[in-house]
């Protein structure tokens, strides 16, 4: 096989693998029959994190909880639950850990304003060496 | 005056390194997470009960003295570990124990306890697991401990060991 062949081979099992990944988590038991809503219940479910993996989202994980979690947020959709209320509804419950993006509150100011202070800090730093560099020549 | 500036941002760095290094020191489990219920009244739910014909409702089973909540399972082997901690948490006067037989066949459980013995005084099924997520349980086994008020004091992720043993006497004796 010359190396054109094995590059498209190999190129059309990345894609396959690629687009295939969401459809092996969610199983077809699950989906809602309204397109809509399902389509409400998958967004919701890529912002949970799932509690046994911890660095997944429940919309990626197969651990018989994510599975849970995911059946749940389509029970509370169905109940007429808007996403905010689903959400309250699993933070009363799990705490903000269960969000994959951690809100801005009080409590994580420095996760959210760190990385710009050590930015500003960096600039300073810069700053200031360019400045005796350049008196010393 | 500059080099008194150039010392902030060293010092802002060295604080923060202090910080990440007192977390690193400290004993703590990163795969433990705190309970987003604790000093929160029990959450409400029925459910089918083992071993006896009527349904378990929760608000007739708490308030009025201390209550053991332990999600457990016949096919979880940390289960049967600390099961022998659980039956002596039975032999303590005024602490009632409630089991969560979480996603378990009936029969298995009841063999379960025939063997290693019942040490709960009333035990609520779970066959879909969404009473585990009313509790935020996210691993069996799992135990809290409930006041007579009905509010959640403590949350243990994880198998009695004798030390955890130990510090719910503590609690125990506390809430008492």
């Amino acid at each position: 096989m010359n190396i054109k062949k094995t590059f498209l081979v190999l190129l059309t099992f990345s894609l396959f693998q690629f687009f295939s990944h969401s459809s092996f988590t969610i199983e077809p038991d699950e989906i809602l029959k309204d397109q809509k809503l399902e389509l409400r219940a998958r967004n919701i479910s890529k912002n949970i994190r799932c509690m046994v993996c911890q660095n997944q989202s429940i919309d990626d994980s197969s651990a018989p909880l994510a599975k849970d979690l995911r059946l749940l947020i389509r029970d509370k959709i169905l109940d007429g639950y808007n996403d905010k209320e689903v959400y309250t509804y699993l933070t009363d419950r799990y705490g903000d850990f269960i969000l994959l993006k951690p809100p801005f509150k009080l409590s994580t100011l420095a996760l959210w304003f760190l990385p710009f202070v050590f930015f500003l800090i960096g600039i300073f730093l810069v700053f200031f060496h360019n400045k005796k560099s350049k008196k010393k020549y | 005056m500059k080099k008194k500036i150039a010392i902030v941002p060293s010092i802002i760095f060295l604080f923060v390194l202090s910080i990440f290094f007192y977390l690193l020191l400290i004993e703590r489990d990163t795969s433990k997470l705190p309970s987003n219920l604790l000093n929160k009244n029990i959450p409400q739910f029925e459910a089918e009960s083992l071993l006896k014909t009527e349904t378990f409702i929760s608000s007739n089973e708490f308030g009025g003295e201390i209550v053991l909540v332990n999600f457990f399972a016949t096919w979880c082997q940390p289960c049967r570990d600390e099961h022998n901690y659980i039956r002596r948490f039975s032999n303590k006067k005024k602490i009632k124990i409630i089991g969560i037989n979480y996603k378990d066949d009936s029969k298995k459980t009841i063999n379960w306890l025939n063997n290693l013995g019942n040490p709960y005084s009333s035990i609520a099924l779970d066959w879909n697991g969404k009473i585990a997520i009313e509790w935020g349980v996210y691993g069996i086994p799992e135990t809290f401990v409930v006041n007579p008020d009905g509010i959640i004091k403590y949350r243990h992720v994880g198998p009695i060991t004798n030390k955890v043993y130990n510090k719910i006497n503590l609690l125990l004796e506390e809430i008492k």
